[in-house]
């Protein structure tokens, strides 16, 4: 572990071009006992073995739920397992889609995705453009009230949640599932965090330009936003899609269950066989696992410039 | 604009710039209470009322489900002396330790990695962020597969290696380090992500500098390194602690808060005493306001032993 640590910092400075000039001349043969006298390729050679080591681990029980999802219920009650399907098919999948609602499940999950990250980008970024740009009687305390709530769990207060929601109409309504979560804490905080390294120089010229002040959150502030934006777009779309207590709350009629409550159901109902949840699992995973990879740089690079550090 | 105001007549010795720039004032004024106003909306509907009146009913008991009695604090009484709290309690203390420990450290660890790391890094980067993805709900289900006795991919890899078949799910003392360990697996990317984010703000020169001070490489990492970190480090610490209080679905499916209690921590429980009978939404929303304090306290904890490091 800590041969693993004390190499680090040598070769993340000099991968940069600066510190290649300056630290290389400098390198004698004795200096690099501290990682016992191997030469510097040795350091990456382990670093590079740790972190794929490290992946397959990670990696592993999510193939293994991908491979086994192409075995038969005959092959997955062998033992001992086998590590590939001996006849890879589709026979689970055909099965799941076919015997369950799932085409109106997915449609509900990809409704409820959509509609509460198009809700929470909207409602956050006005928010926050607020407090971050803004000076007005109760700010600070609006601020605080606001961080304060990401302290409150849903678990926590489900049942007077569940009582707002009922006295409003909106159980067994997707509605339920969309507005009630929109207003994320984290996600005023990021954006906030964002507006407030925005130059106050560029707002007060759109001002004297004669900008509405709606315009110039539309038109300036917004396209700044993007990286920001991005990001908790992207978060969105994994806690809305992933949301499994709320949505099993609202949703009573099976015409409104996303995928997880579904999923949940499933297993919790043992009749049904362990082949179609696998099957399953992996097609809830799969979009998200799809727009992480498409938009990964933007999402790295978006945290990277939240202020989250 | 002008053509608006000039339709209200009457008033026309104001000279149409002062017009403008009051009328300019004035929406000034009023556009960040508008901005804000959509978001509070929500939040007070369905968090901040919620919570509040979730204070309110832990002063009730709700007998059958439905009638209210007024009962003061005997619901914070009742559960203060509940054995099966305290014993909640101290689950839920090992679990947020554990799992804050270990995931920050390890985070750290795989953080200075993945920025030293130039081939592939976005590969790797990748594939430890791929957990964050997936449903606690699905997480629960693999790990519950994975780690099944007899035929579970853990046992079999183990068993090939010669190493035994220990029931992970059945022993009440794996069953927690299994828990902690498939937040861990769960949440390591996404504090990981963090961190290298943190890291990449650290300026490349200070390196340089201490090189040429002749500073080992252990050395650059705990002078430099890890102090530069700490702010991003009091956010991991800060946001691995809430998580881990809340913790709730993926344990649901894991092991159920099996075996006999051993993983039933504070939300489970809250849920347990909110709808399984006899149900009783007075205790559960009691233990929501303790639980609730618990949090507020330990982090604001965090944040004073996290400054006043940073001071020193």
């Amino acid at each position: 572990m800590s041969t693993l640590a004390n190499d680090v910092p040598a070769d993340a400075a000099g991968a940069r071009p600066t510190s290649a000039r300056v630290g290389r001349p400098a390198r004698r043969p004795g200096r690099w006992t501290s990682i016992g006298g191997r030469p510097p390729s040795t350091g990456i050679v382990v670093r590079t073995t740790v972190l794929t080591a490290g992946a397959l681990a990670v990696l592993a029980p999510v193939v293994w739920a991908l491979l086994s999802s192409f075995k038969s219920p005959d092959e997955l009650a062998r033992r001992p397992p086998t590590p590939f399907p001996a006849h890879p098919s589709f026979g689970n999948y055909a099965q799941a889609l076919t015997s369950f609602d799932f085409g109106r499940y997915f449609l509900n999950s990809v409704l409820v995705t959509a509609g509460a990250t198009a809700l929470t980008l909207a409602i956050n970024a006005m928010a926050a453009y607020a407090l971050a740009k803004y000076n007005f009687r109760g700010r600070d305390a609006l601020f605080v009230v606001t961080l304060a709530t990401i302290m409150i769990p849903l678990q926590v207060i489900f049942l007077p949640v569940y009582q707002m929601v009922s006295s409003l109409g909106l159980v067994n309504s997707l509605w339920g599932m969309i507005i009630p979560p929109a207003a994320t804490p984290t996600g005023v905080f990021l954006l906030r965090q964002y507006m407030l390294t925005l130059p106050d120089e560029t707002i007060e010229a759109a001002r004297i330009d004669g900008a509405g002040e709606f315009a110039i959150f539309w038109r300036i502030v917004l396209p700044l936003c993007r990286p920001a934006l991005a990001v908790v777009a992207i978060f969105s779309v994994i806690w809305r899609w992933n949301d499994f207590l709320w949505p099993l709350i609202v949703a009573q009629d099976e015409s409104v269950y996303t995928l997880p409550v579904a999923l949940a159901r499933f297993s919790s109902q043992l009749v049904i066989p362990f082949n179609l949840v696998l099957a399953m699992s992996v097609l809830s995973i799969a979009p998200v696992v799809l727009i992480f990879l498409a938009l990964q740089r933007q999402i790295v690079s978006g945290i990277a410039q939240t202020g989250l550090k | 604009m002008t053509a608006g105001s000039g339709g209200r007549t009457g008033h026309g010795e104001l000279a149409p710039t002062t017009r403008r720039r009051r009328r300019r004032l004035t929406s000034r004024a009023v556009a960040p209470y508008l901005f804000i106003l959509p978001n509070m909306v929500v939040f007070g509907l369905f968090t901040i009322w919620p919570a509040l009146n979730s204070f309110n009913i832990s002063l009730y008991d709700s007998g059958n489900g439905r009638r209210f009695n007024w009962v003061g604090t005997d619901n914070y009484r009742e559960i203060l002396s509940d054995p099966e709290f305290w014993g909640v309690a101290r689950h839920t203390a090992v679990f947020v330790v554990g799992f804050v420990v270990l995931v920050t450290v390890a985070a750290t660890a795989l953080a200075l990695l993945l920025n030293a790391q130039v081939r592939g890094r976005g590969l790797f980067r990748a594939a430890y962020f791929l957990p964050v993805l997936i449903s606690p709900v699905v997480v629960g289900l693999i790990w519950n597969w994975a780690l099944e006795r007899q035929n579970g991919l853990v046992n079999t890899v183990l068993g090939a290696m010669g190493l035994g078949a220990p029931g992970w799910l059945l022993n009440p003392n794996l069953a927690m380090g299994v828990t902690i360990f498939v937040g861990l697996w769960t949440h390591l990317g996404f504090y990981a992500m963090i961190l290298l984010a943190g890291l990449q703000g650290i300026d490349p020169s200070l390196y340089d500098a201490a090189r040429i001070d002749g500073a080992g490489a252990w050395q650059r990492v705990r002078t430099i390194t890890l102090p530069l970190l700490r702010p991003t480090t009091l956010v991991v610490v800060v946001l691995a602690t809430i998580a881990g209080f809340q913790a709730f679905d993926f344990i649901y499916t894991l092991t159920g808060g099996g075996p006999v209690g051993a993983t039933t921590l504070i939300v489970q429980y809250i849920y347990l005493k909110a709808f399984e009978s006899p149900i009783r939404y007075g205790l559960a929303s009691a233990a929501g306001v303790i639980l609730f304090l618990t949090v507020f306290g330990v982090t604001l904890l965090n944040y004073a032993i996290g400054r006043r490091r940073e001071a020193i």
